[in-house]
């Protein structure tokens, strides 16, 4: 899977829990999860649990502590993938 | 230095079902926070209430040490509930004002190595609203809850931070009070412009918003 086939399917993970659909649209690797997105942070646990189930890849506690933007996001799942 | 953290966890905005999953609860919870709900509370706090509980900890002892190191990152393992007591009374004696009533709430220690930490966390039907302190002693905390009719974000940070001012203009009256962001996006309290040594912490969450301050 390119970067670009996870960024689109990363889209659909994000997409249950922000509003601001146009930002959604043309997000990249610094659009941050909750000060640019407006995702609540009581959210960012689904956004993982939902990327496991998407990719079909576990991620660990110190992976998960990393995804903060759609670049972090974006690198963590394609280790995760890579490892598989 | 001294700061403060806050958090609030609207129960309609939860998904019951996902977060008594053990895939989702590990992502907030380690093995000894399980052990501890087991032994103690399992028998007078749903298991999902206790999630949220600790989530709103940790979450709160982020925002206090992340103004104080803003690169912080939030890492809930990392953030570790060690004690919990159970309030001794039911209900909730007020929505806003300074400290806490101890017999309603539930007081917790938290360890984050090399800090420890303090909360008082209130749960309603409706929602968990935890402060935290480097103290034991909230005295000096001023804090306050309020339901809103918008769940839109920029509604909800314009609420929360009316709400906010209110009480801080009762406190400092004849003061031009704003709350603004640093660069950071810590929130921060400006008097006539210039920031105050008022550490503030602003939450929201669906119909819910809520502060802390530190006098």
């Amino acid at each position: 899977m390119t970067r670009e086939e996870t960024l689109n399917e990363l889209k659909k993970v994000i997409a249950p829990y922000t509003v601001n659909k146009e930002m959604l649209a043309g997000i990249n690797d610094q659009t941050d999860l909750i000060r640019d997105l407006k995702i609540n942070s009581a959210n960012l646990v689904d956004i993982i649990i939902d990327a496991e189930a998407k990719y079909d890849i576990e991620i660990d506690y110190d992976s998960a502590d990393k995804m903060i933007n759609v670049g972090s996001c974006l690198d963590v799942i394609t280790e995760k993938i890579n490892q598989k | 230095m001294i700061s403060t953290g806050n958090d609030i966890v609207a129960f309609k905005a939860i998904n019951v079902t996902r977060t008594k999953q053990q895939n989702f609860y590990s992502k907030i919870i380690t093995d000894s926070e399980k052990t501890l709900y087991d032994e103690q509370f399992s028998d007078r706090l749903p298991f999902e209430q206790f999630i949220w509980l600790a989530w709103s900890v940790k979450e709160s002892v982020f925002k206090y040490l992340q103004r104080i190191n803003p690169d912080l990152i939030f890492s809930p393992s990392k953030i570790k509930l060690e004690e919990l007591i159970a309030p001794s009374a039911e209900g909730i004696s007020h929505f806003e004002g300074r400290d806490f009533n101890s017999q309603t709430v539930y007081q917790g220690i938290i360890d984050y190595s090399p800090y420890t930490f303090y909360s008082q966390t209130i749960i309603s039907e409706d929602f968990i609203f935890s402060v935290v302190n480097h103290t034991d002693n909230f005295e000096k905390i001023i804090w306050g809850i309020e339901k809103i009719d918008s769940t839109d974000a920029d509604d909800q940070s314009k609420a929360v931070r009316a709400f906010a001012l209110a009480m801080l203009n009762t406190l400092f009256p004849d003061s031009e009070l704003e709350i603004d962001k640093n660069r950071h996006s810590c929130p921060i309290i400006l008097k006539n412009g210039i920031e105050i040594p008022v550490p503030i912490s602003l939450a929201h969450h669906d119909h819910w918003v809520g502060y802390s301050f530190h006098l």
